[in-house]
């Protein structure tokens, strides 16, 4: 029996229009400013909260525990998938990953920016079998040590891995497989392993891991970032140790000098710095989420399409779980011959929806060049102004995961005290029916955080682009109709992802 | 070749074996319990073939050795619903890269629109249920996955480190070699002083 959710009601819809046509209109009417000033609170200020920083700033071992923690659930992960029950419901392979984890971790990394990668079960396994160490530096001969390839140092491999994760996951259906999710975690700690056996530093979360990119550009768009507390101390720095590490502390993993540091994209979040900082100058600072997003980023060609993909993969994503999409799948396989699992037919779709955005992105690029006095390579253009793509994706991606976290979590309780599933019988369609009317949280709070996520990515998307726009210019000649592309690509972006969000959505399981 | 692309080159061929090893699963298997029955739970697959969508399902769900169950399959014209009628045959083969036996299980004809075969295995495995038929003429052929008894769950896990331990070792070897090479090395600076 197929179950679906309810989709956003009229009325959430019709608000959520008129707030982003007043978003619009405030847009249009503001002069740019050439910087934003940003305000910046410190989290260590807050009580209880600044109290935790502290801790896990200060000392490893809360690190180290919350790792064992991450690890001892991963392996569970693995055991149940391989040795449990094939039902994906009532194995926790299946519902810890891709139901509470996979879901709920986009909605974290807005609260946490990249915290997860720190605890990531992956790169903590690989560190373990690589370095031989708990926490502290390693031998440098433990690894090989040598150098990625300079034409390998880019997002590319990640967003072909984020591709290939996103088929598998819902092209293959490794999501109700148990046993394949076994297997992909297995391939994925081979991957962590041998990049770190192999060269310096942490490339395989930094270029490689599709999971660790998507964080790291969403924390982007995160109200948390990690920076230092006074800039002067950092500028007057010699030694680097954030950089260069301590005799005990490792250097950054992914080699970044926290005095310059502007984008998160790449932290790891490993308390690396915070620890070997003589000063004790690095700390976590609450921050006007997308500020990053908005100027501080620099533009890379990579990181433009790998912003865009996420945008095409999450869009994607919601489109699988309509109706239409199984009929119109089926469709098309007959047109084209397809059989089976249609896997063909899937991949063709999949490779449609997730060029299209990108597409008319292009397209629109090209016209925003005619329009805008000054001569800008298309390149420039597309590399700058992808940012826009990031809140757009960000907040659709939790909206729709929203609707997976509090209408399918229900019962996990259950599955963690008999994770592998022994003896336990299929839902049945009464157990299913309760699920599906008693969501974790009202209905109408899931509707005004879905209505309230997307009013709040268009917004962040139009000063995105309002302030990028200003940088195209070098900050003369601005014209509002400069924007008009730009616009409309949010707003397509926008509409299409709200009527996705008013479509019932298929159960996943 | 530089030693990074030679270990890149490695660990894509390791990932091409640990991928090979993966499920051979046509369609997509789910497990459904009928509230108002208490009928074993049943695995069903459905998969779209040609001009039919074609319905499998295994009852128990998890057969067992030695154990009676049953395949059902219902075949139905995508365009106008209508189920074929005609002749099934049910055949039965392991699944495994090597496995070329095939044995016939049976040839069912419709039952209220049902092709019905019944089953007994020995011993556990991965089997391959094929389901043939022929329709307007063309030729029509349908695997789908039985699993009979507790899947086999080494060969992941033996994989994986096999794999790590080898990647480890070598990086291992290369370490040696290269820390007495250096040493060589300032031997013959320091001899030629």
């Amino acid at each position: 029996m197929i179950m679906t959710h309810p989709g956003l009601p009229d009325a959430w819809l019709w608000l959520a229009l008129a707030v982003m046509f007043l978003a619009l209109l405030k847009i249009l009417s503001i002069k740019p400013k050439l910087t934003n000033k940003s305000r910046y609170i410190s989290v260590e200020k807050i009580p209880v909260v600044g109290q935790i920083a502290i801790l896990f700033s200060k000392s490893p071992w809360p690190l180290v525990i919350l790792k064992f923690v991450s690890v001892g659930l991963f392996l569970t992960v693995i055991a149940a998938g391989l040795f449990g029950t094939p039902i994906p419901e009532r194995n926790l392979a299946t519902t810890l990953t891709w139901t509470v984890w996979w879901s709920g971790l986009i909605i974290t990394v807005f609260f946490l920016g990249s915290a997860w990668c720190a605890v990531c079960p992956w790169d903590t396994i690989a560190s373990w079998l690589v370095k031989h160490r708990m926490w502290k530096r390693a031998d440098p001969s433990s690894s090989l040590g040598l150098r990625m390839p300079k034409m390998w140092r880019n997002t590319w491999p990640a967003l072909i891995m984020f591709i290939g994760l996103t088929w598998l996951e819902l092209g293959v259906g490794v999501t109700t497989n148990p046993y394949a999710t076994a297997v992909l975690s297995l391939v994925m700690i081979v991957m962590a392993t041998s990049y770190m056996a192999v060269f310096e530093g942490k490339p395989f979360c930094k270029y490689v891991c599709p999971v660790g990119r998507t964080v790291g550009f969403y924390s982007q768009v995160s109200m948390v970032e990690l920076r230092p507390k006074k800039q002067d101390i950092c500028a007057e720095c010699k030694t680097l140790e954030c950089y260069h590490g301590t005799e005990e502390i490792e250097p950054c993993p992914t080699h970044l000098v926290m005095g310059t540091l502007t984008q998160s994209t790449y932290c790891t979040s490993c308390s690396a710095c915070t620890m070997s900082c003589p000063h004790q100058n690095v700390a976590w600072r609450l921050r006007s989420p997308a500020s990053e997003a908005i100027q501080y980023a620099r533009p890379h060609w990579d990181e433009a399409w790998f912003m865009l993909g996420l945008l095409g993969l999450t869009t994607f994503h919601g489109i699988t779980m309509m109706e239409f999409w199984e009929k119109g799948l089926s469709s098309f396989a007959q047109v084209i011959g397809d059989s089976g699992q249609l896997i063909l037919s899937f991949s063709l779709g999949m490779a449609i929806v997730f060029a299209a955005p990108i597409l008319l992105y292009a397209v629109l690029i090209k016209i925003m060049q005619l329009l805008i006095p000054i001569k800008v390579s298309f390149k420039k253009a597309f590399s700058t102004l992808a940012f826009i793509s990031l809140p757009l994706a960000f907040v659709y991606h939790i909206a729709h995961n929203l609707n997976h976290l509090i209408r399918e979590s229900r019962g996990f309780t259950n599955v963690l005290l008999n994770p592998l599933g022994r003896d336990s019988l299929p839902l049945s369609s009464s157990e299913l029916h309760m699920r599906h009317m008693n969501p974790l949280i009202s209905e109408q709070l899931l509707y005004a955080l879905q209505a309230g996520l997307m009013i709040f990515g268009f917004w962040l998307a139009l000063q995105i682009l309002q302030k990028r726009t200003l940088d195209i210019l070098n900050n003369q000649f601005y014209r509002r109709y400069y924007l008009l592309p730009g616009i409309i690509f949010i707003m397509s972006v926008t509409a299409f992802n709200l009527w996705l969000l008013v479509q019932p959505m298929t159960m996943r399981m | 070749m530089r030693l990074s692309q030679v270990f890149l080159a490695m660990i894509v061929f390791f990932y091409g074996v640990a991928a090979a090893q993966a499920h051979h699963v046509l369609g997509r298997p789910s497990y459904s319990l009928g509230e108002d029955s208490n009928t074993p739970p049943s695995m069903q697959v459905e998969t779209q073939i040609g001009d039919f969508y074609v319905t499998y399902m295994a009852f128990p769900a998890f057969p067992k050795p030695n154990e009676q169950g049953r395949v059902n399959l219902y075949a139905s014209r995508i365009d106008n619903g209508l189920p074929f009628d005609g002749e099934v045959t049910f055949k039965v083969r392991d699944d495994s890269w090597f496995a070329s036996k095939e044995e016939i299980l049976g040839v069912q004809k419709i039952d209220d629109n049902v092709y019905r075969q019944g089953f007994i295995f020995k011993s556990d495995g991965s089997y391959i249920v094929t389901a043939e038929f022929e329709s307007g003429g063309e030729p029509y052929k349908i695997d789908f996955p039985l699993q009979i008894g507790e899947p086999s769950s080494v060969g992941p896990i033996g994989i994986t480190i096999g794999v790590l331990i080898f990647v480890l070792i070598i990086v291992n070897v290369l370490q040696r070699n290269r820390r007495f090479q250096l040493k060589a090395q300032r031997a013959h600076r320091a001899n030629n002083q």
